[in-house]
């Protein structure tokens, strides 16, 4: 193997980490706060991608592309809290709150999915790349693109990060996920840090939708695939802290680069799928998870 | 203290036997393609949905990689079939046998893991599943599937031929035998084991129950059928396709599922039919198809939580309710009759707990109060009412949703407590503070309750047919045969059978003088027997006991030698602390109702009993 190719490897590797971490993240917020999986993620990531599109593209509004982010996160903040408000707060006092909320996200990815099909019609579209041009140092290229991705991630991330713990909303959001009751008992409005974990949740996927947006051409089913690849990353990392699906994104974003490269494309996903299960057969609560009985 | 009969001896039978019929008669009647083509698909899907309930709803056993399962069958028939060229029937059965050891190696990693964890990894596993069928392109046909795959036939007649009709009336076999055999595993004691570690996983352990095996076994008995249907599903399209293990496919059947009711086999074939009609019905409108049906599964589960099921069950029951109230009305009317028997007038108060049909001889004399039991009536006293009139003003009425008065709200009203207050509502009525309280069966939980509550003098207690209670429900247990029909107790409907034989064993065995009391089992409100027995819990069950060990008021047990129902050794050995004659009193030959069978012996000692009191 020469150097360019490893070096495009890895590139490609760190690339779907920063993807992978970013959906990963706000799947695992929900997870971790309100102890259900949201299957809408993966529409989430869809209606992102064509939320910016709607905003951003040269077809349509035309805005300055930090403007159509900006409003795009609006956006995806405001239908991740009604969505929460619709589709889970109902359940929550349910015993079989997991097992209801699984088919409510479902139906409810059905609906966005079948929404964005009947808006936006069946033609796959992209979104204008962010910025354009590459930097070259000797013969490794890479796009300013591609920087600029792993730069706005880090970012996000670490935003939130830092949002969860130093900010008093962040912090009293940690403190409704560890015990809903000792909260409540406190003074905190339960509802209100789930709809806002909701809502952050859909941010973050809606901001991977437009970066997936930039590379690939968009369809409202979109999502499915990188829902997957979410799913991967949360169980293979455990969900003890935040960092953990971010440190197991980037690994697996690694692991997949050099499973097209080795095993080729079709057997890539299966490699990784394996490797999950061979995680959670040895270590169920994940690489970086702390044992708990039950959830 | 389960009852649980088969199915041909329950009510459940008829309908059954009905619907096959319709569906037998079907395609004769409907015989264009397109309209057997989509019960055909129904027949698959519920196939599919009701073994998958094994699993999820049975189980609690979140496998979302059923689906999978499903494909498996799909893909062996094709490969047995169309590669290997092996006959497609053996292929069908294949199907299931591949499924089976699939679900098997499913359920290694599963067994370790619980709650979302089996969801996250199920998914995976299917997903897994699916990218080694595309990915082995050379056997599957990848992406693109595989077409043409060799159709049913019996000797030369292809199954496809007469608008489909053999494959309908192999489809609806297919049901058929599955749904028999979910009725045979649910039923069995592997089905028992199932549903014990879904309700208490470390209590079953603790009985002796394998989790290992059992989730083992589940996840396999789920298998065989999705997996025939799914051979049996590529035989009738002919076609193999990846699309078996889309998030489409696994989302149509988990909303047939929830919608038809987790948990129960016949709910899901029902919303299969519903679902692949409906699913039809709307295939015009492109992408409101599914807009429209997902909406409708939010819909159905944020207000029907039990799904079709439940909403059917409730239907049931408000037709039973109409029923039953109608029944009391009408009977009102047969007021002379009744008042004839007993010799005392009849009338209804007004409560917060429906009108109330009291019977009362009125007079100034020492009042004695009579409560009947379950699912009777104020006139099995008659004998009481003739017997005791010369020297007591005799009071007795109707429970809510028994006899003549009016059916109440189950909530509220069909409980201990709510009929020991109307006791007191009826007696403020007749102007009474100081009463004898007699109570037979229930009553005797009434009278016991009335007693203890304290709103009235009691100066005297009695039951018969009825064990005083320490702990709900473990004494339960011990006070009574679990072996009588009293298991049927809080039965809320009962065929023909049960209420003869319920009312043999609680009243007197059906002749000219008993048949009153066995016609109350029709309009007695289902919901009364079953609110009633699920609200023991309302009931302070110490403070009854308190009161018989402090022995402030004059107590006596008269209990008929045979009643099936009681445990005398149970009632003998509780702590009484005015207990008339230091022990129960058996009345000689007689039965749960001993007032009735035997009245001269019970009217005496009961008479007696009452004149001890009194010094």
């Amino acid at each position: 193997m020469d150097p360019i190719t490893l070096f495009s490897i890895i590139k490609g590797g760190l690339v779907l980490g920063a993807l992978y971490a970013l959906m990963a993240t706000g799947l695992s917020l929900v997870w971790t706060t309100l102890g259900i999986f949201n299957f809408a993620h993966g529409a989430f990531i869809a209606l992102g991608a064509y939320v910016a599109w709607q905003f951003a593209s040269a077809d349509a509004y035309g805005l300055p592309l930090g403007l159509a982010l900006a409003v795009t996160t609006g956006v995806m903040f405001a239908i991740g809290a009604v969505i929460h408000f619709l589709l889970v707060k109902p359940f929550e006092r349910r015993a079989d709150v997991v097992l209801i909320t699984v088919i409510t996200t479902l139906a409810g990815s059905a609906i966005l999915e079948n929404a964005l099909l009947l808006i936006w019609g069946p033609r796959s579209k992209q979104i204008p790349e962010l910025v354009e041009g590459t930097v070259a140092v000797a013969e490794f290229q890479l796009a300013w693109s591609e920087v600029l991705l792993l730069v706005v991630v880090l970012a996000i991330l670490i935003g939130l990060g830092l949002f969860l713990r130093y900010t008093r909303p962040g912090r009293s959001m940690r403190a409704v996920s560890q015990n809903r009751e000792a909260a409540q008992l406190l003074g905190l409005d339960v509802p209100i840090y789930f709809a806002l974990a909701f809502g952050l949740s859909a941010v973050t996927a809606g901001l991977a939708g437009v970066f997936v947006g930039t590379i690939r051409f968009m369809n409202p089913a979109m999502g499915a695939e990188p829902l997957m690849k979410a799913l991967i990353v949360v169980i293979f990392g455990g969900i003890a802290r935040f960092s953990s699906p971010i440190y197991a994104a980037f690994i697996i974003g690694l692991l997949e680069a050099f499973s097209i490269y080795v095993f080729g494309l079709y057997w890539a996903p299966a490699v990784l799928f394996l490797t999950m299960i061979v995680v959670l057969l040895i270590k169920p609560e994940g690489l970086f998870g702390k044992y708990q009985r039950t959830l | 203290m389960r009852y649980d009969p088969s199915l041909h001896r329950t009510q459940g039978l008829l309908p059954l036997l009905i619907a096959l019929a319709a569906l037998i008669v079907y395609p004769f009647v409907f015989d264009a393609t397109y309209f057997r083509h989509v019960v055909i698909l129904a027949f698959v899907f519920a196939i599919v949905a009701t073994s998958w309930d094994l699993s999820l709803g049975f189980g609690g056993l979140f496998n979302f990689a059923h689906v999978a399962l499903f494909a498996v069958g799909i893909y062996t028939y094709a490969i047995l079939a169309k590669t290997l060229g092996f006959s497609p029937w053996l292929s069908i059965l294949a199907g299931g046998g591949t499924a089976a050891f699939v679900a098997l190696l499913i359920a290694l990693p599963v067994l370790r893991l619980d709650g979302i964890y089996v969801i996250l990894v199920t998914i995976a596993l299917s997903q897994l599943i699916y990218l080694v069928v595309i990915s082995s392109s050379d056997v599957t046909g990848g992406t693109s599937g595989m077409v043409t795959l060799p159709t049913l036939t019996i000797g030369d007649y292809r199954l496809s031929r007469d608008g489909r009709i053999g494959y309908y009336f192999v489809g609806l076999a297919l049901l058929v035998a599955n749904l028999g055999f979910l009725y045979w595993v649910t039923r069995s004691r592997l089905g028992r084991s199932i549903v014990a570690l879904r309700d208490n996983k470390y209590y079953a352990i603790a009985r002796g129950i394998s989790e290992a095996r059992t989730r083992a076994l589940t996840l396999m008995a789920s298998a065989v059928f999705t997996g025939m249907a799914g051979a049996f599903y590529a035989a009738y399209l002919r076609v193999a396709s990846p699309d078996a293990f889309g998030i489409g496919f696994l989302t149509l059947l988990l909303s047939i599922l929830l919608v038809g009711g987790a948990g129960t086999i016949w709910g899901p074939v029902l919303a299969a039919f519903a679902i692949s009609v409906a699913s039809e019905w709307l295939s015009g409108f492109g992408a409101w198809q599914n807009i429209i049906i997902a909406l409708a599964i939010i819909l159905i589960v944020v207000f029907y939580p039990g799904g079709l099921w439940a909403a059917l069950q409730e239907l049931r029951q408000a037709a039973d309710g109409a029923r039953t109230s109608l029944m009391a009305r009408w009977r009102r009317r047969e007021r002379p009759a009744r008042e004839a028997l007993t010799g005392a007038p009849e009338r209804m108060l007004e409560t917060p707990h429906g009108s109330i049909a009291i019977a009362d001889t009125g007079g100034d004399k020492p009042a004695l109060l009579f409560l009947h039991g379950n699912s009777a009536c104020k006139e099995a006293f008659c004998k009481q009412f003739r017997a005791f009139s010369d020297a007591y003003r005799v009071i007795s009425f109707d429970y809510p949703g028994h006899g003549v008065s009016s059916n109440a709200d189950p909530e509220t009203s069909y409980n201990i407590p709510a009929y020991a207050e109307i006791a007191e509502t009826v007696l403020a009525d007749c102007g009474i503070s100081e009463v004898y309280v007699f109570g037979w069966s229930l009553g005797g939980y009434v009278a016991l309750e009335l007693a203890a509550r304290g709103n009235i003098t009691v100066k005297a207690l009695g039951i018969t047919g009825t064990s005083p209670l320490n702990m709900v429900p473990d004494d339960f247990g011990r006070g009574y045969n679990p072996d009588s029909h009293l298991v049927l107790a809080s039965k809320q409907y009962f065929s023909r059978t049960e209420s003869d034989n319920y009312a043999n064993s609680a009243t007197a065995p059906i002749s000219e003088e008993s048949a009153f009391l066995h016609r109350n089992l029709r309009r007695t409100d289902g919901r009364a027997r079953f609110y009633m027995l699920g609200r023991l819990g309302v009931v302070d069950w110490p403070r009854q006991m308190r009161m018989l060990r402090e022995g402030r008021i004059p107590f006596a047990i008269l209990n008929g030698s045979d009643d099936p129902f009681l445990n005398h050794d149970y009632i003998a050995r509780l702590k009484y602390g005015n207990l008339w004659n230091g022990s129960p009193q058996d009345i000689p030959n007689g039965r749960h109702a001993p007032f009735f069978n035997q009245p001269d012996a019970f009217n005496l000692e009961l008479f007696r009993f009452l004149k001890s009191a009194d010094r």
